[in-house]
């Protein structure tokens, strides 16, 4: 039972720093906290359901229809933060909230309380080995967050832009003044955003029920991660995904499912009461 | 910029016409309603949700955003809730109780969260609901878990001399205890501002640093405001459950009581003593009877799209602008 | 008598020491000016001495009493007040109410106003020349009644000392005259007078004595002619060092 617990850890974690990874560049770069970033990994599931359901399209090709419209959506987001003034931290958590608000009204309206679910059959079939069940949906969590995450890397360590997105991270007036267009960065960051929220949603409705309020819960979990990898740090996202995957299928055991919204309330809160700088990161000057 | 005085009850010009107006047109409500029970009970609603933005904003205006206060109005909805029930004690006595749950729940809250500022206090506020939550949702053995709370006791009934009111079952006395309360609120946010405590609370919002240099102890300042918000959100809470005589913890604890009232302090204005009220007073019936006929899944659309619009360009909320104008 | 002592005072960011070993005292009723370059440790003195930040090192001791770890509302209770170095009003509250502040809260609490506040705090906006604005919301004065504000609002904690931080910055000789008057007139309430004066247009013209800094060190403390002629704090203010002169 252990073992199992141990995979489903894993592939749920695994599916926590994908979501993650989109609300932690974006919120490393811009310094806007986007509360809504669930709604729209929500969202994106959404879209994916309605072309399989409406034209008929297969699981896989969902990814980009989900991705072209979280990237328009984005763009827009963008705009919208870059209006907001000082204290932008607090001021786009307010902002992000009512965007919340109105994005699960409106997927309400759109797609009713029903849970919705794109069914690919072979998602949960899988393989078996040694008395331990692994699903394909499983599998496919976690070698497509491990790819994510590795290119992601690669792009912020090997390559200019890269380069420029992490200076921004870092220090965003030392940035502008060593000729950085942070204004490009932001949208930058919210561009892969929505390449990793147009990815996690399609995933997240095919392995998820779809339904309206299921957002906030995966925004609190993206930002424990955040928090705890520390901003701007890559590699601590999958770790942190990790660890709060196998804490929650741990406390699923030992306490019984409903416990599992509190068990995560408690890590970010502690989280945020004791390390706000995050636990994996070197505490600034 | 903001207006130069501190938010005063002191009505000068046209700022006096509308509340007294309004709440002239409170007071004569029922009468002008007729039968339909239906107009009073959603103005009842809206009374309380006044109440609930007017406890918010004591928290609000001293610079603290919480997205998290359906923690506190569930606790004091089941706290009276099930202090009524078991026990059978009445619920001029649960009420109060209620608040007091509330506020030592604050207490849990602001022992962690004391340091904590900004975005990432509010981040905490929007965690810590789940806390409460799942405790009511699994303690089964007190609180009957999902199944929830039914057959509460109704307001209770007034006794003054020969004269006696049921409020409980009258949807007019009921209007007229709940209207009584939220008179009662607003002059208990006026007393706040105009008092010491209130001044200081302004400071620390303004200017944190500068105000630990003039003596403000700015921490225990924050928390009173904290506890207070958090008792008299409690206590709407506990009218709320006997209003309904029903509760289950989806409801008590759900995201529409921590974003609702907050929302409506904001569009009214976070720096006024009147504006979350009046904000409840004129949205939430808005809602009800122009949004949720239209759009009966997802009208509260409205709520997320005027906060959003509050926030990037109209920060002092509609009533901060409207007394700003000479 | 001794109304402030530094004793072995040291901070640390990091690894780098801002203040190290610093030992002074200040007596009652001095005006004492703290100089010195960027740099060299002048606001975190006064952060350390008004408890914004904790001591590495040493301690502080004010009136015989010890003061090294208290927060700072407590050290204002006890009678240090202070001005910052960028002014900080309280913007949506007007002028008289941001010096009421300081008179109510300056020495505890009380939960209702007494009738002799405002009149204190609009007395002190006329000693610093900002009484026709008793009634201007504070974010809409200029930078320099920013600095006036201030100073009223921690007057109005009725200080024992009183530490000013670039009070006279950026000022045009008529209105350092200006503010020298204000300082004198400070020092007639009985108010003991440290101040940072980076540019020196202040300090040399007020001061009884002079405490100079350079990266952290004293250098010099003394009469301000006798500071002012000393070779390390002319260096220091070049920016030249030790080692830069045997080359």
């Amino acid at each position: 039972m252990w073992i199992t617990a141990l995979v489903s850890g894993i592939a749920l974690g695994s599916f926590y720093s994908l979501i993650a990874m989109g609300f932690a560049l974006i919120f490393g770069v811009t310094h806007a906290f986007n509360l809504a970033h669930g709604e729209l990994v929500v969202l994106a599931g959404y879209v994916a359901y309605w072309v399989w359901k409406g034209w008929g399209l297969s699981l896989v090709l969902t990814f980009p229809v989900a991705v072209a419209a979280l990237f328009c959506l984005c763009l827009i987001l963008q705009r919208l933060f870059s209006l907001l003034r000082e204290p932008l931290e607090l001021n786009s958590i307010v902002m992000s909230f009512g965007l919340a608000i109105l994005l699960q009204n409106g997927m309400l309206f759109a797609f009713s309380g029903d849970y919705r679910l794109i069914r690919a059959p072979v998602l949960t079939e899988g393989v078996h080995v040694n008395g331990l069940s692994l699903t394909y949906g499983q599998i496919t969590l976690v070698v497509l967050s491990l790819v994510a995450i590795g290119l992601l890397h690669l792009l912020m360590h090997q390559t200019y832009l890269g380069k420029a997105l992490r200076a921004t991270i870092q220090d965003r007036e030392g940035a502008a003044l060593a000729g950085i267009n942070v204004r490009v960065m932001g949208l930058v960051a919210f561009g892969i955003g929505a390449l990793c929220i147009g990815l996690a949603g399609p995933l997240y409705g095919s392995i998820h029920y779809l339904y309206p309020t299921a957002g906030l819960q995966a925004t609190l979990l993206a930002v424990t991660i955040t928090i705890f990898a520390g901003v701007g740090r890559i590699r601590g996202l999958i770790v942190g995904g990790w660890l709060l995957g196998l804490v929650e299928s741990a406390a699923v055991i030992l306490l019984g499912s409903s416990w599992r919204e509190l068990v995560s309330a408690v890590i970010l809160i502690a989280l945020l009461v004791f390390r706000p700088r995050g636990i994996l990161g070197r505490e600034e000057g | 910029m903001e207006r130069a005085a501190p938010p005063k009850l002191d009505l000068r010009g046209p700022d006096r016409a509308i509340p007294v107006l309004l709440l002239l047109g409170l007071v004569l409500l029922p009468f002008l309603a007729g039968s339909s029970g239906y107009v009073l009970q959603v103005f009842t609603h809206a009374l309380l949700l006044a109440t609930l933005a007017l406890a918010w904003n004591i928290l609000g205006a001293s610079g603290s955003v919480s997205l998290g206060h359906a923690a506190f109005f569930g606790v004091g909805a089941y706290g009276s809730g099930l202090l009524s029930l078991k026990p059978g004690l009445s619920p001029w006595f649960t009420i109060p109780v209620g608040g007091l749950f509330a506020a030592v729940l604050a207490v849990v809250m602001g022992l962690f969260c004391r340091r904590l500022r900004g975005a990432y206090f509010a981040l905490a506020t929007l965690a810590f609901v789940e806390i409460p939550r799942v405790v009511t949702d699994n303690w089964e053995g007190l609180t009957r878990g999902s199944l929830g709370l039914v057959g509460l006791p109704g307001l209770p009934a007034l006794t003054l001399g020969p004269w006696r009111v049921e409020i409980g079952s009258s949807a007019g006395a009921s209007y007229y205890l709940v209207l009584s309360y939220a008179v009662v609120v607003v002059f208990l946010v006026a007393l706040l501002w105009e008092s010491n405590l209130g001044l200081a609370l302004q400071a620390a919002r303004e200017e944190e640093t500068a105000a630990k240099a003039v003596g403000i102890h700015v921490d225990r300042y924050r928390f009173l405001s904290l506890l207070l918000s958090a008792c008299l959100t409690g206590i709407s809470g506990a009218i709320y459950v006997h209003l309904t005589r029903y509760t289950v913890p989806g409801l008590v604890y759900s995201l529409h009581f921590s974003a609702v009232p907050m929302i409506f302090a904001m569009c009214g204005g976070r720096f006024t003593i009147l504006g979350p009220a009046l904000a409840a007073l004129v949205l939430y019936p808005v809602d009800q009877f122009l949004f949720h006929p239209l759009l009966p899944a997802g009208h509260e659309f409205l709520y997320g799209l005027l906060l959003i619009l509050v926030v990037l360009f109209m920060p002092g909320g509609f009533w901060g602008a409207l007394r700003r104008s000479p | 008598m001794t109304l402030l002592q530094l004793e072995g005072l040291g901070k640390r960011f990091g690894e780098v020491w801002a203040l190290r070993d610093l030992n002074f005292t200040l007596e009652e009723g001095e005006i004492v000016g703290l100089v010195g370059p960027n740099g060299a440790g002048k606001t975190t003195l006064f952060n350390l001495i008004s408890g914004r930040i904790r001591a590495n090192t040493g301690r502080i001791i004010f009136a015989g009493q010890d003061i090294t770890e208290l927060e700072p509302h407590e050290v204002c209770h006890l009678g240090i007040g202070r001005t910052f170095q960028s002014s900080r009003p309280f913007p949506r509250l007007t002028a008289v109410r941001n010096v009421l502040v300081g008179r109510v809260f300056g020495r505890g609490f009380r939960f209702w106003p007494r009738p002799d506040d405002l009149e204190t705090a609009q007395e002190l906006l006329d000693v610093v020349g900002l009484l026709h604005k008793a009634k201007t919301p504070a974010g809409s004065l200029t930078p320099s009644e920013h600095r006036r504000l201030d100073l009223a609002r921690a007057l109005a904690t009725r200080p024992r000392l009183l530490l000013l931080d670039e009070v006279a910055a950026g000022f045009s000789p008529v209105a350092v005259k200006h503010a020298v008057g204000l300082v004198r007139r400070v020092q007639e309430r009985g108010v003991t007078l440290f101040i940072i004066d980076h540019f020196l247009n202040l300090s040399l013209r007020v001061s009884d004595r002079l405490l100079a800094l350079d990266q952290g060190e004293k250098v010099a403390e003394g009469p301000p002619p006798e500071v002012m002629r000393n070779r390390e704090v002319i260096r220091a203010y070049l920016g030249l060092r030790q080692e830069d002169e045997d080359h």
